[in-house]
C-alpha cells in the first residue's frame, strides 16, 4: 500500500517532494512537503484514493507556521503527513473544506488559535473561544487579534426566519451530556439545520502541555476524557515512550491492556445507561451504574482514584497489581456476563426502545471518509476499523479478538456494537489475565526529566469513543514544543448536522446520544 | 453580573415569623432539589452520588430538576470557562430564592489544575461570580464528599446537624 501510494504520487503529481519515513520512529509512512499552489491537488489525490483526513493541525515555528495534514486509510494502514509552510506574518492558506467536510472545523480551530486565514472558507467564525480574547493563544509570541478577526468573534446571530424558529439545545441541557450547545433551526417538529457551538469547556490542555514537562502533564489527559481516562493516559504515555525509545516490560503491557479494557467497559456501561435515559427509560441507568461501581472499586484498588486515573507511567506502571485485583477482576467478569441477559430483556428486546432507534440517524458507508469518524460510529457502518487491530499497542497483538460491525449505521447498530464490545472486552481481559507473565512492572533507568530527540511523532490508540491521536513535536527540551490531540468525539460530532437534517427533534436527541460524546474531550 | 440573585437573597421576606421560619427551614433542608446541571468530570461523581450505591435520596435531595425555576440548589460541578460563565450566572438568577450553591471540585473552588501563568479561558473560582455556601475539595471529590456537603448545607440552613459525624478510624 505504502509503495503504491508513493509511486502514484511520484507519477501523477509532478514536482511534489515526497520522502519515505520510518514508521517505527515517526508513526507515519510518507512525508510530503507541499506548496500553497499544489496543496489542493494533493488533497484531491488522497480523496480520490479513499483516504480520510485523520488530523489537521498547526505548529508555530516562529519564522513560519506549518500546517500539518494527516491522511490515513480505513482499509490498510498507510499514514501520510503533508506539511504546508505559511508565513507567520498574515498567514493564509487555501481551504480544503470543500473536499473534506471535517476540515471545516479543523480550519476554524486553526484560524482562532493561530490566526491562519483560510481563503474561500464558507464560515470562518470563532468556534471555541470567548468574546474577550485578545490574542491567538497557541502562537509562541503574543500576536493580537486583527480587526478582521475581531468582527468574527461571537458573530453568530440567528437570521430572521419567518417559517419556523430556533431552539438552543444547551449549553445547559440534560441530553447534551455536558455543555455542548447546538443551535437548531426548526420547522415545526422537524429540524431544518443544526449547528453545534463548541468551546464551553475549553480547558487549554494543548497550551498547558507547552508549559509543563512530560511528567507534569501526566494528570491532564485523564481529565480530557474522564470516562476513558486510562485510554487517554495510555495514549499519552505510549507516544512519549515511542518518542524516547523506552521499552516497556511485558508484564506492564498486559496489565495496561487489562486496565484499559476495564475502563472501556465502565465507559460503555455509563453510555448504555445515559443513552436509554435520553430516550426516556431511567431504570437501566441505575443498573449500569451499579455494575460500573464494581469496576471503579477494582481500579481504585490499584490506581487510587475513582474516576480520573493516572496509573501508567513512562516505562511502565505506578505500581504492580496483586492477587486481590486478579480475583476481583475474575469475579467481575463472571458477574457482568450474568447481567447481559438482563440488559437484553430490559433494553435490547424492548419494543419501545427498538422503535425509537431502528432506522434513525443512518450514516452511509461512503460518507465516512469525508468526516473521519471512528470508533463505534464507523464500525456501525460496516467498516471493521479498530486501532487495536491496525496499529496494535500494549499487548493487543498477542490477544485474539474480533471487531463487531453493524450493517446500516443507524442508532440501533451503534447500540448493539457497544454491547458486543463489552462482551469482547471481557474476553480480552480473561485472556490477558491467563497470559499475564511475571517480571518487573516498569522499565529501569527511565530518567525523571525526559529529553526526547528532536523530531515529531504521531501515535494513535483506540479510546472507547474511537481513534485518539497524539502528535508531539519535540525540540530536545523537557517540555513538548507542541502537543496536539486528535480526539474522536470531535469528528464524530461533525456528522450530526448531516444526520439531524430533516429528522424529528426527539430522534435527533437519540442520534446525539448515540455518539457517546464527552465534551471536555471535544473542547480540550 | 451576579447582582440580581444575590440582592434578592440578602433582602429576604418582608415579614418574618421566627417559629414558622424554623419549621420551614427544617423542611427545606431535608428536601433540597438540586439542578440537573453537569459541567465536567465532577458531574459523573454527582451522578454516582444519585445512583443506587450512594443514594442521595437518603437525605432527601434526589429530585434533580432540569429547570432552574424548580431547583433550589445549584451544584457547580466542573471547570467554569469564560464562555460558560454568563450562562451559569443566568441560571443562578433564574432560580427562585432561597437558593444555595455548592462548589464541587477544585476547578469550581479555585480553577484547580487548570491555573497556570498565561491562562486565557477559565474563571479561577466560581465564588467570583455567585455566592457559594459549601466548598467540596477533590479532583474529583468522592460521592461521599458531596453527601457531606449536603449535611453541611443542612447545618447552615437549620443551624443543627441531624446526622452525626462518623467516627474517624485512622
Amino acid at each position: 500500500m505504502v509503495k503504491t501510494v508513493f509511486d502514484d504520487i511520484k507519477n501523477t503529481l509532478k514536482g511534489v517532494e515526497i520522502s519515505e519515513t520510518s514508521y517505527d520512529e515517526r508513526g507515519y509512512h510518507l512525508a510530503i512537503e507541499s506548496q500553497k499552489a499544489n496543496i489542493i491537488n494533493i488533497v484531491e489525490f488522497f480523496d480520490g484514493k479513499g483516504f480520510y483526513l485523520e488530523d489537521l493541525c498547526c505548529v508555530d515555528y516562529k519564522d513560519y507556521l506549518e500546517l500539518v495534514y494527516f491522511f490515513n486509510n480505513h482499509k490498510e494502514l498507510c499514514r501520510v503527513k503533508v506539511a504546508l509552510k505559511v508565513e507567520s506574518d498574515k498567514p493564509a492558506a487555501p481551504t480544503i473544506s470543500r473536499i473534506y467536510t471535517i476540515a471545516n472545523w479543523y480550519e476554524r480551530e486553526i484560524h482562532e488559535f493561530f490566526g491562519v486565514y483560510f481563503e474561500n472558507h464558507t464560515n470562518l467564525t470563532y468556534l471555541f473561544l470567548h468574546d474577550e480574547i485578545d490574542c491567538y493563544p497557541l502562537r509562541k509570541d503574543r500576536v493580537p487579534v486583527t480587526e478582521d478577526d475581531r468582527r468574527l468573534l461571537n458573530s453568530f446571530k440567528p437570521e430572521e426566519y419567518e417559517d419556523g424558529f430556533f431552539i438552543n439545545l444547551g449549553p445547559q441541557h440534560p441530553s447534551t451530556h455536558g455543555v455542548l450547545r447546538v443551535v437548531v433551526k426548526m420547522d415545526g417538529e422537524y429540524i431544518v439545520s443544526a449547528e453545534p457551538v463548541l468551546g464551553y469547556l475549553h480547558r487549554m490542555h494543548e497550551k498547558m502541555a507547552e508549559n509543563r514537562s512530560y511528567l507534569q502533564f501526566l494528570p491532564n489527559p485523564p481529565r480530557m476524557d474522564y470516562l476513558g481516562a486510562l485510554n487517554y493516559n495510555l495514549g499519552h504515555v505510549t507516544t512519549v515512550e515511542k518518542l524516547c525509545s523506552i521499552t516497556v516490560p511485558e508484564r506492564a503491557q498486559y496489565i495496561r491492556t487489562i486496565t484499559a479494557e476495564l475502563n472501556r467497559i465502565s465507559s460503555h456501561l455509563l453510555w448504555v445507561g445515559a443513552f436509554v435515559a435520553d430516550l426516556g427509560g431511567l431504570t437501566p441507568f441505575l443498573y449500569t451504574f451499579q455494575d460500573r461501581e464494581h469496576i471503579l472499586d477494582i481500579l481504585e484498588g490499584i490506581a487510587g482514584s475513582r474516576l480520573t486515573y493516572c496509573y501508567f507511567r513512562f516505562g511502565g506502571l505506578y505500581n504492580d497489581v496483586d492477587d486481590a485485583f486478579i480475583d476481583a477482576t475474575k469475579q467481575f467478569i463472571k458477574h457482568l456476563r450474568g447481567r447481559f441477559g438482563m440488559y437484553e430483556k430490559l433494553v435490547t428486546k424492548n419494543v419501545i426502545f427498538i422503535n425509537r432507534v431502528k432506522g434513525i440517524g443512518i450514516l452511509e458507508q461512503d460518507k465516512v471518509p469525508k468526516y473521519g469518524c471512528s470508533g463505534p460510529v464507523i464500525r456501525s457502518t460496516g467498516i471493521p476499523f479498530d486501532i487495536r487491530k491496525t496499529e496494535p499497542y500494549a499487548a493487543y497483538d498477542r490477544i485474539g479478538f474480533e471487531i463487531p460491525t453493524g450493517t446500516i449505521g443507524d442508532n440501533l447498530d451503534r447500540y448493539m456494537i457497544r454491547i458486543r464490545e463489552m462482551e469482547i472486552s471481557l474476553n480480552i481481559i480473561e485472556e490477558a489475565i491467563e497470559k499475564l507473565p511475571s517480571g518487573p512492572f516498569k522499565a529501569e533507568k527511565v530518567p525523571k526529566k525526559l529529553k526526547p530527540p528532536k523530531g515529531d511523532i504521531y501515535h494513535t490508540v483506540e479510546s472507547p469513543r474511537g481513534e485518539l491521536g497524539v502528535y508531539i513535536v519535540s525540540d530536545e527540551t523537557d517540555t513538548p514544543y507542541r502537543m496536539r490531540w486528535r480526539v474522536p468525539s470531535y469528528s464524530n460530532l461533525m456528522t450530526f448536522p448531516y444526520l439531524a437534517k430533516g429528522e424529528l427533534i426527539s430522534d435527533a436527541i437519540a442520534t446525539l446520544g448515540s455518539y457517546d460524546l464527552v465534551i471536555p474531550e471535544i473542547d480540550r | 453580573m451576579g447582582k440580581g440573585g444575590f440582592y434578592l437573597e440578602t433582602k429576604g421576606p418582608i415579614i418574618k415569623f421566627a417559629i414558622a421560619e424554623k419549621f420551614i427551614n427544617l423542611a427545606r433542608a431535608n428536601s433540597i432539589w438540586p439542578m440537573t446541571f453537569g459541567l465536567a468530570c465532577c458531574a459523573i461523581e454527582m451522578m454516582a452520588a444519585a445512583m443506587a450505591r450512594f443514594d442521595i435520596a437518603r437525605f432527601g435531595a434526589e429530585v434533580f430538576r432540569p429547570s432552574p425555576r424548580q431547583a433550589d440548589l445549584m451544584i457547580i460541578n466542573g471547570t467554569v470557562t469564560k464562555k460558560m460563565a454568563p450562562t451559569i450566572v443566568t441560571l443562578f438568577e433564574q432560580m427562585p430564592s432561597p437558593k444555595w450553591v455548592i462548589a464541587m471540585g477544585n476547578c469550581a473552588i479555585s480553577g484547580g489544575p487548570f491555573v497556570f501563568e498565561g491562562q486565557y479561558n477559565i474563571i479561577e473560582g466560581i465564588d467570583k461570580l455567585i455566592p457559594v455556601d459549601v466548598y467540596v475539595p477533590g479532583c474529583p471529590p468522592r460521592p461521599e464528599g458531596l453527601l457531606e456537603a449536603l449535611m453541611k448545607l443542612e447545618e447552615k440552613i437549620t443551624g443543627t446537624r441531624r446526622f452525626p459525624i462518623p467516627e474517624q478510624k485512622w
